[in-house]
């Protein structure tokens, strides 16, 4: 008896999920063939290297247009990682692993500069190229991530203290709000850059873009040192 | 009807089929990292437009894909990790206390 | 009108500068946290003075290209129970909190600031964000303790919550296509002229999410369990703030984007009220079995979120400013009682119910303010659960919803049953318990305060509602919001 109640409730659940999969797509279909307006998009394209400065619309929408949203995410990875530090015991513990050959750690300390390079790049070249804070935060972080798994979590940990790395994550949440509060001081509204009149510079240019590079910057320090603590986190976890 | 958004809605309904089914908090995990990934999906393809270039304007264009689902995205991914990390460290801590994954005999553990 | 970005920024700087300051010097980290504090109540004050007629603040100077904010008076009100219940946390878990105390401390600053994000904020994808950096800190305070319960609980509502973000993310995306826009406004103005079934689809999608993290009943799963596992301080925040904010989204987006006439023509403001009695039914009948002190509050608040939902679903004034006027309530009653219990729990660790017997003679003071404060939960007179439960009941006769009435007035009794169950034992004679710790006057001092307003609202509720009476304005009517947040 409860064999056929738990295969009914199966199927039940089944049926339920593959019913509303097919009233999404008739959703789906209609509104396909509706003429949708993207004025807001449109007048981006048109008008966003001129209001901003940078090329990159993506960064222009991200740390301009929208910069009370990343200023949001952010506060979502710093909560992460300080979830994270809590829940993992203090003590030491040893990483499981295995030995790596002579090549891989040689390899990894010819990596590292290079990895630094390509994450500055992107972080400072982030509003005139693809690239910008969060991508290079997440490359910059791999390198402490890289030294953790080749060395062990006592080694990484004795290079960059976990103090270090939450008073850098602090640091980069707060220059990203003090920077936006330039905006007030400069007699407009928070996180204002172009409309403050801050030099907005030949956009194409590294100099460019008023707040935009230092934005990039802030969040860049602030992304990385929070997933290499999240990581760090994750590793004494296990 | 065009093929991508069949996919996306597959995609979330897989991930929510696997939510709710699944007695294996790993294998619960994972299925929100697909629903995840199928909103994320569902933004680009929002944003693409059939011969479009990326919305980086350092050379001639005639037609550039819209910024903005572009930027959600990149939220939507940033929050989604964060949300990954934590559950994952509340699995390896659940795992060390009752030495097993499964939803059942966890709630059978606990009595 | 700077003032209003200043409510979400300055406890994520206090949390941002306490992150630093927790690593060099204990001294500095408790004068900051009383330093913002009283700034910030300050700065809150200021706030819900200017709130009518409602101002828009625009980030970054953008207008309708960026993020806008905007304060009237349902925001208002919001910023109201933030300043009564956030100071009164905060000062008692100054003393109260043994472990990860400063951890506490900074998610409950990063859970104001998102909190207090999605009540101000005019913007459908900036909403998500800040529904997430709160939710995002209510996970962590769940797990705070690190016992089994709370890791375990802080998973299940981790994962229930996130099921839920996934169905209003979709719907905001699938609004962002539809429309082109975020403002919601521009939305609103979009919105006529979309089919209405598809209309209904995002309609159904933004209930089942934000029905998730309010705890509706069927939905409600999480509830209990973190309630049970989690500091009883972040119980008071959770069931006043947390809940109640996910309640105000959805109102908001209801009543902004679709407008009432949508509302009334979906028939989705019937569904609502028979959702609110079938949750406050169900709520009460649970909370009579629980034994655990905790959990019966957490039943309560579920089978609260019902009354609230059945005032604000009934699509006129009566019923909104009754649903609202409940919100406020709720908030400071249950705060009262999970305060006491706190003390409680601080004293002699208990928290069933078999743990108060006799209570009531060793603490007369504290004892008579948790009867008050149930009293008023329960709905009766002198007191201000009472006032809000009539206006409910007055709106739902006004409605026609005859049913929802006289249900209302069966779950008066369902909760006199289970409160006079521990208010009976509160005052049975036992032997001479030892107390474990005395509480001093910090932790007294903030359930007094709440205890108090809890009479104060009640004879002289014209207080609260001089706000609360201007809160239907700009919800049954969205052309007048919609023209504020364009023009501004």
């Amino acid at each position: 008896m409860s064999r056929v109640h738990k295969i009914f409730r199966k199927f039940y659940k089944i049926g339920l999920v593959l019913f509303l999969a097919i009233f999404l797509l008739f959703i789906f279909d209609e509104i396909q063939n509706l003429d949708i307006k993207r004025y807001l998009s449109e007048h981006y394209i048109s008008e966003g290297v001129q209001e901003t400065g940078a090329i990159n619309l993506v960064t222009s929408v991200l740390y301009d247009y929208r910069g009370f949203d990343t200023l949001g995410e952010a506060t979502v990875i710093l909560t992460a990682a300080a979830t994270l530090s809590f829940m993992t015991p203090i003590k030491k513990v040893k990483m499981l692993g295995t030995e790596f050959t002579i090549i891989i750690y040689q390899t990894i300390i010819i990596i590292i500069p290079f990895l630094v390079v390509l994450g500055m790049n992107l972080i400072f070249f982030g509003h005139i190229s693809p690239g910008g804070g969060f991508v290079g935060g997440v490359i910059l972080a791999m390198i402490p991530i890289l030294v953790t798994i080749n060395y062990g979590i006592t080694f990484s940990e004795n290079k960059l203290k976990p103090n270090h790395k939450s008073l850098l994550e602090g640091i980069g949440a707060i220059g990203f709000i003090l920077l936006g509060l330039l905006g007030i001081f400069a007699g407009s509204n928070f996180l204002a850059s172009g409309q403050a009149n801050f030099g907005l510079g030949n956009p194409g240019e590294l100099i460019s873009a008023g707040l935009i590079p230092y934005l990039n910057l802030m969040i860049g320090i602030k992304v990385g040192a929070g997933l290499a603590a999240i990581f760090n986190s994750l590793i004494k976890e296990g | 009807m065009e093929l991508p958004y069949v996919v996306v809605i597959i995609l979330f309904y897989l991930g929510i089929y696997t939510i709710i089914m699944n007695k294996n908090l790993i294998k619960i995990v994972v299925g929100v990292n697909i629903v995840e990934s199928s909103l994320i999906l569902l933004l680009i393809l929002i944003s693409f437009k059939l011969g479009g270039t990326a919305p980086i304007l350092d050379r001639k264009y005639e037609l550039v894909v819209d910024p903005i689902p572009q930027a959600l995205a990149l939220t939507a991914i940033v929050i989604g990790g964060s949300l990954i990390a934590v559950m994952l460290a509340l699995v390896i801590k659940i795992y060390k206390r009752y030495g097993t994954l499964n939803v059942d005999e966890i709630r059978k553990l606990r009595g | 009108m700077e003032s209003a970005v200043w409510i979400i920024l300055l406890p994520l700087l206090t949390a941002f500068f306490l992150g630093i300051f927790k690593l060099y010097s204990d001294k500095l980290f408790y004068s900051l946290v009383i330093v913002s504090m009283v700034i910030y109540l300050y700065l809150l004050i200021l706030v819900i003075n200017d709130s009518y007629p409602p101002k828009v603040y625009s980030i970054g100077n953008w207008g309708l290209l960026g993020i806008n904010l905007m304060v009237d008076s349902f925001s208002a009100m919001f910023l109201l129970i933030i300043a009564i219940l956030f100071i009164t946390v905060i000062i008692f878990s100054l003393n109260y909190i043994k472990v990860n105390k400063h951890k506490f401390i900074i998610l409950t600053y990063v859970m104001i600031a998102g909190i207090a994000g999605m009540v101000l904020t005019a913007d459908l994808f900036n909403l998500y964000v800040f529904l997430e950096v709160s939710s995002m800190s209510s996970y962590a305070l769940t797990a705070i303790k690190k016992t089994d319960k709370s890791i375990e609980s802080s998973f299940k509502y981790l994962i229930m919550s996130t099921f839920g973000s996934f169905f209003i993310l979709l719907a905001t995306i699938l609004t962002y296509y539809l429309t082109g826009t975020l403002n919601m406004a521009e939305i609103s103005l979009e919105f006529k002229s979309v089919p209405f079934m598809i209309k209904s689809t995002i309609m159904f999608f933004f209930i089942f999410g934000y029905g998730i993290k309010i705890g509706l009943v069927p939905l409600h799963a999480w509830m209990p369990d973190s309630y049970e596992a989690s500091p009883i301080p972040y119980n008071v925040l959770s069931s006043g703030l947390v809940m109640k904010s996910a309640i105000y989204a959805l109102i908001r987006l209801l009543y902004v984007i679709f407008g009432v006439e949508f509302l009334t023509e979906s028939g989705i403001l019937n569904i609502g009220v028979f959702w609110g009695v079938l949750t406050f039914i169900i709520a009460h009948t649970l909370a009579y079995q629980q034994s655990n002190l905790n959990r019966l509050l957490g039943y309560s608040s579920i089978a609260q979120i019902g009354y609230i939902t059945i005032g604000l679903f009934l699509g006129n004034e009566k019923g909104l400013i009754g649903g609202s006027f409940h919100i406020l309530n709720h908030g400071i009653m249950k705060g009262t009682l999970f305060l006491v219990l706190g003390i409680f729990y601080y004293s002699l660790k208990a928290d069933e119910i078999e743990d108060i017997q006799g209570l009531g003679y060793k603490f007369p003071v504290l004892s008579f303010t948790f009867v008050v404060a149930a009293l008023a939960i329960v709905g009766l007179p002198p007191f201000n659960g009472f006032i809000s439960k009539w206006l409910i009941i007055e709106a739902a006769i006004e409605a026609g919803f005859f049913y929802a009435a006289f249900f209302i007035l069966v779950g008066t009794f369902l909760s006199l049953t289970y409160y006079l169950k521990v208010i009976i034992k509160l005052y049975t004679k036992t032997e001479k318990k030892t107390l474990i710790e005395k509480p001093d006057l910090s932790l007294k001092l903030p359930t007094f305060f709440l205890g108090s307003l809890c009479i104060l609202f009640g004879i002289v509720p014209s207080l609260p509602l001089s706000l609360i009476n201007n809160i239907p304005k700009f919800l049954l009517n969205n052309s007048e919001y919609i023209r504020i947040l364009l023009g501004g």
